[in-house]
């Protein structure tokens, strides 16, 4: 009996704190609520979505806002979880009333955010998780990427390797969605541009492999010409360091994804790799624009780092936010949704455009070699080849396809 | 432990508070709601760990594995079968038990930790094998979009439907603790020699035990999936095992509620925390510290040793 | 499955080298955690965390000393010792409180340590990746049988038996380690016999906690130094001193072995399933010999 009696004492506590809690409704601000990584090792990504969103916020609010109303953004950290990051989702939409969703990393989570901002009918910006079925096989109304996807991955390496003379390859990668996606989509764009291609073969290891060794003496005594590393995130610093000790970059070219990207070579030093092809959505030294300049001007005076390619991401999705308001000329969700359908903003990577049918934005692709350079003490990417949004995007006809439509 | 009297008011509070509980949708904002029956849903979840761990004694270090098979197990069926999803209710808690049986099977005979651990291999390899499979379980991208029964895919109709399944499982729980079966298998938690001399099959007890325990985990685990409407790898990774026995020690092992209670205050702090901090994990940390330091019985166990004290000291002045 | 077609004496040999120095590391690792356990009677789920920060340890001390070779030997020095010191404060202000607690108890006190110690490297190093170098003669790799094998893992083969070394001399010929022993069969006859215990135990718990910065400033030359380093580890820790035996040191050997062994064989044989592999060696082992490969102390 006692303890029962102070089971509803606690409980009653617990619900008085509850109503407590509910914030008071100022309805004279957009509402932007943002889920993601904050913890673990995918953090170096997330941390430069969120600081150059709230650069360009701030900015936005110092000029009035947008319709006369100021952007306020809060974040939910969702430690790479997904039963944390969804129950954080739902505390923004249902608590904080919030009028946009945005994030995440996680695809896992960004799929499941996808399908509760349907179900709920508010807009989901994905900034960084790289799932082609987002946009793809799982898209709706309600959720719009403003990442390069797996898909996209795949078609620019293709798109950069078929002007390349290599034709036996072997592929290698992170044993998990992510790898095996980018593998598939390089491989298979590279097969229709270039249709004289050979596969030696593949070798695929978990995530966290903590040696790579092996991998890389097997993919060597098979003499590819060249080969496509499909790996991702924390470990592509461990694979470069494999392939320099062992000299693997000496011996046989090769192209990974990220490679290229500030937060791989920025820890590895002047240690790191070079010659190694990668492909990224954007490089603070390129392109070496005006805007770009400026963005980066901005974005080191305000952290004192340099932007990496999340910082982009951010960027432009807070632009994107006020410019579809201002189209719609009014706060309204579909109204915004209408207004964001093929709306075209100009970014530090030049013009990008929101696809309308499938919500994908379109960003180029740099495809460049990793070299050391003077002034940075780590290695950058150089002879920068730019691949056009227009001929990464996984045409509408694919995407219906995999809509099963 | 109970009087009859005090049995009788005791269920006459629970049902007080059982409708109290159906009453709330109608005053309370959605989030609540649903924060409500995510409570349910892990508090199900830490009393059928405690099952095996208060009350059985034994050290489940992978308790969430069954969780995450439940749920896995009704998110497939709907999927895949088309038929009603309605029948993967009964399939979760059954595929749980049966994984639960199998491991079981060939931890049982191990004594403490070293069950612990091998429970603990035999769960990261359940796992392993639903992060890798692809073609089956959609890899670590898990499942999305899993279709429920219309009447309970909204908001208060899961909460409904959680609601009742939960006070369901912890009845027949209850039932199952205080029945013969129950006792013994408290008796060789207190002391597994004695009760092997009076000529009970101590292993058989303990399979059993974790059988039932993994049946009522796939029940959560379906429940789960009926809030969320997805399923994932995480929620058979062995950290949120670890946060289980957390709630466990939480509200306090030894007391059939305590679970309920530790997951209640878990999932709440977890909620408010992280909207002011990403240090959730530090924060928890210190309060489980200072718990094992200072609240070892936990907060229900604190608050039954203090009354049951002050009970005796009134019966001695009396 | 390809890779099926690869395997090669040359390569199996190689194999074998990749994964001794894999196993290594975990020997390092699991000894230290075997040491606690079989002593102190303390399941250090925390000992992950330990390894983790040796890593960043080792990374800042060498990044202060410029990088070079002399900053790598201190940050191998250092590191562990800094870790160590960390354990001591914990033992001396927490841990000697609760020796006569249940093991779960403990296990979940040092599990708290581990949620704690995680945001506190969050804190202190921030969220982007580090890595170190290895000094300039250890970098690049010698040519065996046509394969490249890195010569930062040869210096791992020579240091694995040395640790292994000086444990058996810390446990078998110092007085320390004799009393460490007496105490792990029978807490109260050697308290009885006057000596001071709780010293000892402190002793044996930083020396375990030594272990594990050791293990971490080792790796993390060949590794990406990040947040969730001490989850990847410590499971596979525990598994090792499991089936060596609770307690015993050449058991914590005998499953690093077959923990790197199946591991890196896995890679050459089916690489698709090549981590679940270690499980099952476990699961084979606890079949067979319910309480570990050799004695245990427990």
């Amino acid at each position: 009996m006692k303890k029962l009696s102070w089971i509803t004492v606690c409980f009653a506590v617990v619900l008085a704190v509850l109503l407590a809690g509910v914030p008071a409704n100022a309805a004279k601000t957009i509402k932007v609520g943002i889920v993601d990584c904050y913890s673990g090792p995918a953090s170096t990504y997330t941390n430069d979505v969120r600081d150059a969103f709230k650069l360009a916020v701030d900015k936005i609010n110092a000029d009035g806002g947008v319709l006369g109303r100021k952007i306020e953004f809060t974040t939910r950290d969702s430690k790479f979880k997904v039963d944390i990051g969804l129950s954080a989702a739902k505390e923004l939409i249902m608590r904080e009333n919030v009028d946009i969703l945005m994030g995440t990393i996680n695809s896992s989570l960004a799929l499941a955010i996808s399908q509760l901002a349907k179900k709920e009918k508010i807009p989901f910006l994905v900034t960084f998780s790289k799932s082609a079925k987002i946009t793809g096989a799982k898209g709706h109304r309600y959720v719009f990427s403003f990442t390069e996807n797996s898909a996209m991955a795949g078609k620019a390496g293709a798109a950069g390797l078929a002007k390349k003379p290599y034709t036996k390859y072997w592929i290698a990668g992170d044993d998990y969605e992510y790898g095996h996606a980018i593998a598939d989509g390089v491989w298979n764009n590279l097969k229709k541009m270039k249709p004289g291609v050979k596969l030696l073969g593949q070798s695929w290891w978990k995530v966290g492999e903590p040696d790579f060794t092996p991998y890389i003496t097997a993919i060597l005594a098979a003499k590819p010409d060249a080969v496509i590393i499909a790996t991702g995130g924390r470990d592509c610093v461990p694979f470069l360091k494999a392939a320099k000790t062992t000299g693997f970059n000496e011996k046989v070219p090769f192209y990974m994804h990220t490679a290229t990207e500030l937060s791989t070579l920025k820890p590895l030093g002047l240690n790191a790799p070079e010659g190694v092809i990668g492909t990224s959505n954007y490089f603070f030294y390129y392109p070496e624009t005006k805007e770009n300049r400026a963005f980066v001007d901005k974005f080191k005076a305000a952290y004192n780092r340099y932007p990496a390619v999340g910082a982009v991401y951010g960027f432009m999705a807070a632009d994107f936010i006020k410019k579809a308001y201002e189209k719609a000329g009014k706060i309204n969700t579909e109204k915004f949704i209408n207004a964001l359908e093929g709306l075209t903003v100009s970014t530090p990577v030049g013009e990008v455009t929101m696809r309308a049918y499938d919500h994908q934005a379109m960003l180029p692709m740099f495809m460049g070699t990793t070299k050391k350079a003077k002034g940075y003490d780590f290695l950058i990417a150089t002879d920068i080849v730019i691949i056009p949004g227009k001929e990464v995007m996984p045409s509408i006809k694919e995407i219906k396809k995999a809509r099963g439509k | 432990m109970f009087s009859g009297l005090t049995n009788r008011r005791t269920l006459g509070f629970c049902i007080v508070f059982f409708i109290l509980l159906l009453f709330l949708p109608l005053f309370l904002p959605r989030f609540y709601i649903y924060l409500l029956a995510l409570i349910f849903v892990t508090g199900l979840l830490a009393t059928s760990l405690n099952l095996v761990l208060g009350f059985g004694g034994m050290y489940q270090f992978h308790h969430a594995v069954f969780y995450g098979v439940g749920a896995y197990a009704f998110a497939l069926f709907s999927k895949k079968t088309g038929l009603s999803p309605w029948l993967g209710y009964i399939l979760a808690p059954a595929i749980a038990a049966l994984v639960g049986m199998v491991m079981g099977l060939i931890t049982v005979r191990l004594s403490k930790l070293y069950f612990g651990m091998l429970q603990l291999s035999l769960g990261s390899l359940v796992w392993a094998i639903v992060f890798r499979w692809y073609s089956f379980t959609g890899g670590d991208d898990g499942i999305h979009g899993i279709s429920v029964p219309d009447m309970i895919s909204s908001t208060t109709g899961s909460y409904y439907f959680t609601l009742i399944v939960t006070t369901v499982c912890l009845i027949l729980m209850y039932m199952i603790v205080n029945s013969p079966f129950g006792r013994t298998f408290q008796g060789i938690r207190d002391n597994p020699e004695r009760t092997e001399a009076v000529g009970v099959d101590v292993k058989r007890h303990q399979l059993a035990g974790l059988v039932i325990a993994s049946a009522f985990a796939g029940v959560a685990g379906s429940l789960f999936a009926t809030v969320e409407e997805c399923a994932f790898p995480d929620l058979l990774f062995w950290t949120l095992s670890l946060e289980l026995i957390i709630m466990c020690l939480l509200g306090g092992w030894f007391i059939f509620m305590g679970p309920m209670l530790g997951s209640a205050i878990i999932v709440i702090l977890r909620t408010f925390v992280g909207i002011y901090t990403e240090y959730w994990t530090l924060i928890l940390g210190i309060v489980l510290m200072l718990l094992i330091l200072f609240l070892p019985e936990g907060v229900l166990g604190y608050f039954q040793e203090k009354f049951s004290k002050s009970k005796n000291a009134a019966l001695v002045e009396n | 499955m390809e890779f099926a077609s690869n395997i090669t004496i040359a390569a199996i040999f190689q194999q074998v080298l990749v994964g001794l120095s894999r196993t290594t590391i975990l020997f390092i690792v699991a000894s230290g955690l075997s040491l606690v356990l079989g002593v102190l009677r303390i399941p250090n789920v925390a000992h992950g965390s330990l390894y983790m920060i040796g890593a960043f340890l080792a990374y800042t001390i060498a990044t202060l000393f410029g990088g070079g070779t002399a900053g790598f030997w201190l940050a191998l020095i250092i590191a562990p010792l800094g870790v160590a010191l960390i354990s001591f404060i914990a033992e001396r202000g927490l841990f000697c409180h609760l020796y006569e607690r249940e093991h779960l108890m403990l296990l979940l006190f040092t599990f708290s340590f581990t949620l704690v110690f995680g945001d506190l490297v969050k804190l202190v190093w921030g969220s982007d990746y580090r890595s170190l170098s290895a000094p300039v003669f250890m970098q690049g790799s010698f040519s065996i049988f046509d394969l490249p094998f890195p010569r930062y893992n040869l210096f791992l083969l020579v240091i694995g038996p040395l640790v292994a070394l000086g444990l058996w001399f810390l446990t078998n010929k110092t007085k320390i380690g004799k009393i460490a022993r007496a105490a792990a069969v029978d807490r109260e006859m050697v308290g009885a016999v006057g000596i001071n215990v709780s010293r000892v135990f402190a002793a044996v718990f930083v020396i375990g906690c030594f272990l594990a910065g050791l293990g971490g400033a080792l790796v993390a030359p060949t590794q990406n130094i990040t947040q969730g380093m001490d989850h990847a580890i410590i499971i596979e820790a525990f598994l090792i001193v499991i089936i060596g035996g609770l307690g015993n040191m050449w058991g914590a050997l005998l499953g690093a072995l077959i923990f790197g062994l199946t591991d890196s064989m896995g890679i050459l044989l089916w690489p698709q399933f090549a981590i679940v592999f270690p499980y099952i060696a476990v699961i084979i082992v606890l079949l067979f010999r319910p309480k570990g490969l050799l004695k245990s102390t427990w």
